[in-house]
C-alpha cells in the first residue's frame, strides 16, 4: 500500500528530524572562569532550563521617572539596555538574557548567579563616561619591575591566581588580599571586583613560578602608545593585582591603567588590552549633549558629537595640546575605544572608525549618549532562586512526571489492551516529538512547564481515548473491524480538533499576557497540544492501518 | 473487552434542579468567604511585596523571627512554614512595605536577609520575590484581561464550529467554572499566584474540552434525531454515550494531576490542587451545566427544524443529507448565527 508506506516515512522522517534536534550537542558557550571570560564548548542536549530550575536572578528594570520626566523613553530605554548589557557582560554568566519588556522596562535574567547584591548595585549605577589621553611616556615599562615585586610579595602569579578558590586560600598572602579585595570593592574607584576566588572552577594546578615576574612576562606593548596586551592565562592575576592597594600607590603620578571592553585573538588564545591613561579626564560625560553616527564620503562610517560650551572650551584647549595622540575613550572604567587625535576639536568632533561598520558606528553612539545622558532606573521586580532549590524541583518534577507517565500507561493498556499498545507507541511518539519541538523554540523548560506537560500528556489520552471509545460504539453497531476502525477515527476527528483549537487559543492568550514561568506553562501546553493532534489523528491511525494491513480479514479487534 | 458505564440510560437532566442548588451554594458559601474576609489571597506578584523562602539551621521559633522582623522595621510580616520544620516563607507585603518598593523592589529583602543573618548567623535564601507595587497592579489587570479573551475566543469558535446556542451554553459554564474555581480557592485558602491564574485557565480549557465533546455528539445526534425524541432527550443520550470517554479521560487526568499533587513540591502545589478540583468541575458543569443552559436557550430562541440540520452539516457533517435552505428568520440572535 502505497499510501501507508508514505505514512510511516512521515512519521519515521519526523521521528529522525525530533531526534537529531534533541541529541546532545557541541554548544559554545560565553562563561567566566578564573575571572577571565572564556569562550567554552560543552555538550549539553538543547533544551534550556529556567531560572526557577537552574537557580538564579531575575530582575525587571524600570525608568525611573520619580526625579524628573524621561521625553524620549524608547531612545532612552535603548541606551540604557546598551549600558546594562555591556555591565552584564562583565558580571560573566554564561547566557543571561537582557531585553525590553513594553516601552519602559528592561528585563535581566541572570542563570546561576549567587551574588545578587552585585549583580544589583552593577545593573543600576549610572553611567560613567570619561575622554582621557593615553600616556605615550612609556610610564608602565618604568614601573614594572617595581610592580612585580608588589605582586610577589602579595603572592601573586599567574598560577596561583587560578587556584586561588582552592587549597592556596588558605595561605596568609592569599587571605589577606582576600580582605584587602571585600574592602576595595567598596572603594570610589566604583570598579566592580571581579570574584576570581569564587568562580575558579576547574582550575588547572600549575605550581611553577613564572620567571622574570608577573608583569614583566606576561604585558606585552600594543600598537598604539600606552596600550598594553595581556594574555588569557595571565589575565585573573593581573587583574588581582591591580586591584592591590600598594600597587596602586605606586602608579606612576597622575597616570591610571584602566582595562579595554573586550578581548582580542582567536578563542583558547585571547589577549586582553590594557590601557594605561592620563588620570586627568579632558572632559566627562555631562559634557557631551548629542552623539550620532553618520557615513562619510572619505572616512566611511564616523560617529559625531556635540558638546556643552563649557565642554567645547576644554575639549578645545587639551585636544590642541595633544594633536597626535590618542583619546581613550572610557564608559564605566573601561575603555570603549582609542582614536587618534586629527586636530583640535571644539564644539562638533568626529570620530573616525577606521573601516568599521555601521553598527559599530551605532554602537559606539549609544555608548557615548549613555555616558551622557544617563537614564536612572529602579528595579520594579526582582528574585532569586536557588541552586539547589531548582535542582529539587528539577527531580521532583521528573519524578511526578514520569509516575503520571506510568499510571496512564498502566490504565491505557489495562483497559484497552492491544489498542491501548498501540496508543502508548504513540504517546512515546508524541513526548519525543513534543521535546523536539520545544527544542526547536528555543522554549525555556520552567516547573509550570513541566505542569503544562503532565496536562498535555492527559490532553493526548483523551484523544485516543475518544477514538477508541468511538471504535468500540461502531463495534457495538455491527460494523467490521476495517469499518469501525475508519468509522471511529472520522467520528472522532472534530471534537478532537475542537478541543485542541479551543485550548490552544486559551493557550496563545496565556503567552500573550503571562510572563516568565506562566510562558513557559503556555509554550509547552501549545506545543504538547499540536504534537498530540499530530499522534492522535496521524500516527495512531497509521499504527491501526498497519496492523489491519498485516492482519488480514481479521475479525476481531483487541480495544 | 472491560468496559465501564456502558450503555447507560441515566437521566442527567432530570436533576439540573438538584445540581443548581448544590452548586449555587458552593458558590454562595465562597461568596461568603469573600464577604466576610475579604479579597482571594493574593500572591506577591499580585500585590507587590516581597517573599523570602529562607533555611534555618535550627528549628527557629516564629515568634523570636516576628520579632527581630519587627525590631527591624519589617512589621506585619506573614511567616509560614513551608515543606520542613527548617524552611519557612516570610511575607511582608501592608501597605508601608509595598510603598517603599516603589523606589526599587529589592530594599526590603535586603533588609530581611540582614536581620535574619544578624539574628540567626547561618540562613541561606533559597529564593526571593520582590514586587513593586506597579507591577503588581499591571499583574492583576493582565490575568483578568487573559481571562476574558480566552472566554471570548472561545465563544467566537464556538459560534463558528457549532453555532451561537452551544457557544454561549458553553461560555456560560465556564463562567460558572470560574466563579465555583473561586470559591474553592477561597474556601481552602489557597494563594492566588499567576501559575494558579494558570491553572484556572487550563481548567477553564479543560472544561471547554469536555463541554465541546458532549456538545459535538449532541450536534451529531441532531443530525439524526429518533423519532419524537425532544432536545432533553437528546442531550440525555449524547452525555450517556461519551460517558465512558469522560470517565476514562477524567481517570487518567486525575492520575497526573495526583502525581504532581503530591511529587512535584511545593511550588507547584497550588497548581495542582486547583487542576485536581478542576477535573470535578469539568465533569460536573459540562453535564448538569451546560447541558440545562444549553435546554434554556434552546426554549428561548428555538431554532426551526431545518435550521439545526443545515448548521450540523456545516459544523462538521460527513452524512449525505441535504441541507434544508434556511427560511427567513425574525430575530438578530439567528442571524449572528448564520455568519
Amino acid at each position: 500500500m502505497a499510501n501507508l508506506k508514505y505514512r510511516l516515512l512521515l512519521i519515521v522522517g519526523l521521528l529522525a528530524v525530533s531526534a537529531w534536534s534533541l541529541f546532545p550537542r557541541n554548544v559554545v558557550e560565553r562563561v567566566k572562569r578564573n575571572g577571565v571570560f572564556v569562550y567554552d564548548t560543552v555538550q549539553r542536549v538543547p533544551l534550556k532550563r529556567g531560572l526557577d530550575l537552574q537557580g538564579g536572578m531575575h530582575l525587571e528594570l524600570e525608568i525611573d521617572e520619580s526625579k524628573q520626566a524621561v521625553a524620549d523613553k524608547s531612545e532612552a530605554l535603548d541606551r540604557a539596555l546598551k549600558v546594562v548589557r555591556q555591565r552584564i557582560d562583565e558580571f560573566g554568566v554564561a547566557e543571561p538574557l537582557v531585553q525590553k519588556a513594553g516601552d519602559n522596562r528592561i528585563i535581566v535574567e541572570l542563570p546561576g548567579i549567587d551574588d545578587p547584591e552585585r549583580a544589583l548595585e552593577l545593573v543600576q549605577k549610572s553611567a560613567f563616561l570619561e575622554f582621557q589621553i593615553t600616556d605615550k611616556t612609556q610610564a608602565l615599562e618604568r614601573v614594572i619591575p617595581r610592580f612585580d615585586e608588589i605582586a610577589r610579595t602579595a603572592g601573586i602569579t599567574a598560577a596561583n591566581a587560578k587556584t586561588a578558590g582552592g587549597d592556596t586560600a588558605k595561605s596568609v598572602g592569599v587571605t589577606s588580599l582576600l580582605t584587602q579585595k571585600a574592602d576595595s570593592g567598596k572603594d570610589s574607584t566604583g570598579k566592580a571586583v571581579a570574584s576570581t576566588t569564587s568562580d575558579s572552577a576547574g582550575a588547572k594546578p600549575a605550581d611553577k613560578p613564572v620567571a622574570g615576574g608577573l608583569f614583566a612576562s606576561n604585558v606585552q606593548p600594543g600598537q598604539m602608545p600606552g596600550q598594553y596586551f595581556v594574555p588569557e592565562a595571565a589575565f585573573a592575576a593581573i587583574d588581582q593585582a591591580l586591584q592591590l592597594p600598594a600597587l596602586l600607590d605606586a602608579m606612576p603620578p597622575g597616570k591610571v591603567m584602566r582595562w579595554g571592553v573586550d578581548s582580542i585573538g582567536e578563542p583558547g588564545a585571547r589577549a586582553y588590552a590594557l590601557y594605561v591613561l592620563d588620570a586627568r579626564a579632558i572632559i566627562q560625560g555631562d559634557a557631551l549633549t548629542d552623539a550620532r553616527p553618520s557615513t562619510d564620503p572619505v572616512e566611511g562610517n564616523v560617529v559625531q558629537f556635540t558638546l556643552n560650551n563649557e565642554g567645547a572650551r576644554r575639549f578645545k584647549s587639551e585636544t590642541g595640546k595633544h594633536v597626535g595622540d590618542n583619546m581613550a575613550i572610557v564608559l564605566d572604567q573601561r575603555v570603549v575605544t582609542a582614536p587618534v587625535l586629527n586636530s583640535a576639536i571644539g564644539r562638533n568632533g568626529q570620530i573616525t572608525l577606521g573601516g568599521g561598520s555601521l553598527q559599530q558606528a551605532q554602537d559606539l553612539a549609544l555608548v557615548l549618549r549613555a555616558g551622557a545622558l544617563p537614564v536612572p532606573l529602579k528595579v520594579a521586580q526582582y528574585g532569586t532562586i536557588g541552586a539547589s532549590l531548582g535542582a529539587d524541583s528539577v527531580s521532583k518534577g521528573v519524578l511526578a512526571l514520569s509516575l503520571a507517565m506510568g499510571l496512564v500507561v498502566v490504565i491505557l493498556i489495562g483497559y484497552y489492551r492491544f489498542a491501548g499498545m498501540l496508543a502508548v507507541g504513540a504517546l512515546v511518539l508524541y513526548l519525543v516529538y513534543t521535546m523536539a519541538m520545544l527544542a526547536g523554540f528555543h522554549a525555556v523548560l520552567t516547573l509550570p512547564g513541566l505542569a503544562g506537560f503532565v496536562l498535555s500528556v492527559g490532553i493526548a489520552v483523551d484523544a485516543n481515548v475518544l477514538i477508541f471509545e468511538r471504535i468500540r460504539e461502531e463495534l457495538d453497531h455491527g460494523k467490521s473491524v476495517r469499518l469501525a476502525i475508519d468509522e471511529g477515527f472520522r467520528h472522532a476527528l472534530s471534537a478532537i480538533v475542537d478541543t485542541s483549537a479551543t485550548t490552544i487559543l486559551s493557550g496563545m492568550v496565556l503567552y500573550q499576557y503571562g510572563t516568565g514561568p506562566v510562558r513557559g506553562f503556555a509554550v509547552t501546553l501549545v506545543a504538547g497540544l499540536v504534537a498530540s493532534l499530530f499522534t492522535a489523528i496521524f500516527v495512531s491511525k497509521t499504527f491501526f492501518l498497519v496492523w489491519l494491513n498485516r492482519s488480514r480479514g481479521v475479525q476481531t479487534l483487541s480495544i | 473487552m472491560i468496559r465501564i458505564f456502558h450503555n447507560t440510560t441515566f437521566h442527567f437532566l432530570k436533576h439540573w434542579r438538584t445540581a443548581a442548588i448544590a452548586t449555587a451554594l458552593f458558590i454562595a458559601a465562597g461568596l461568603v468567604t469573600y464577604a466576610t474576609s475579604g479579597g482571594p489571597n493574593y500572591s506577591i506578584e499580585f500585590t507587590g511585596g516581597t517573599l523570602m523562602q529562607v533555611q534555618f539551621k535550627q528549628k527557629p521559633d516564629v515568634a523570636v523571627i516576628r520579632s527581630t522582623l519587627d525590631e527591624g522595621g519589617v512589621s506585619g510580616a506573614e511567616i509560614q512554614q513551608f515543606g520542613t520544620e527548617f524552611d519557612y516563607t516570610i511575607r511582608a507585603r501592608d501597605a508601608k512595605q509595598v510603598e517603599s518598593q516603589a523606589a526599587g523592589a529589592e530594599g526590603v529583602s535586603k533588609t530581611i536577609e540582614k536581620l535574619l543573618k544578624a539574628k540567626f548567623g547561618d540562613v541561606t535564601v533559597g529564593r526571593t520575590e520582590a514586587v513593586g507595587p506597579k507591577v503588581g497592579s499591571e499583574l492583576r489587570s493582565g490575568a483578568i484581561k487573559a481571562m476574558l479573551l480566552a472566554s471570548l475566543f472561545t465563544l467566537i469558535y464556538l459560534a463558528i464550529r457549532f453555532d451561537w446556542r452551544f457557544g454561549l451554553a458553553a461560555v456560560l459554564s465556564t463562567s460558572h467554572d470560574i466563579l465555583v474555581t473561586m470559591a474553592f480557592i477561597k474556601l481552602l485558602n489557597i494563594e492566588v499566584s499567576l501559575t494558579v491564574v494558570a491553572a484556572i485557565l487550563t481548567l477553564l480549557g479543560y472544561s471547554a474540552n469536555d463541554t465541546i465533546i458532549i456538545f459535538d455528539r449532541v450536534r451529531e445526534n441532531l443530525r439524526k434525531p429518533r423519532k419524537g425524541e425532544t432536545l432533553g432527550q437528546i442531550l440525555d443520550r449524547s452525555i450517556n454515550e461519551t460517558l465512558p470517554r469522560s470517565i476514562m479521560t477524567h481517570a487518567t487526568t486525575l492520575a497526573a494531576t495526583l502525581a504532581l499533587l503530591i511529587f512535584a513540591g511545593e511550588v507547584i502545589r497550588p497548581f495542582a490542587w486547583v487542576m485536581a478540583f478542576g477535573v470535578f468541575v469539568a465533569t460536573f458543569s459540562s453535564i448538569y451545566v451546560a447541558g440545562p443552559l444549553l435546554m434554556f436557550i434552546e426554549s428561548r430562541y428555538p431554532r426551526e427544524a431545518g435550521e439545526a440540520q443545515s448548521r450540523a452539516m456545516r459544523a462538521g457533517g460527513t452524512e449525505p443529507t441535504p441541507p434544508t435552505p434556511p427560511t427567513n428568520r425574525p430575530r438578530g440572535g439567528d442571524r449572528l448565527a448564520t455568519r
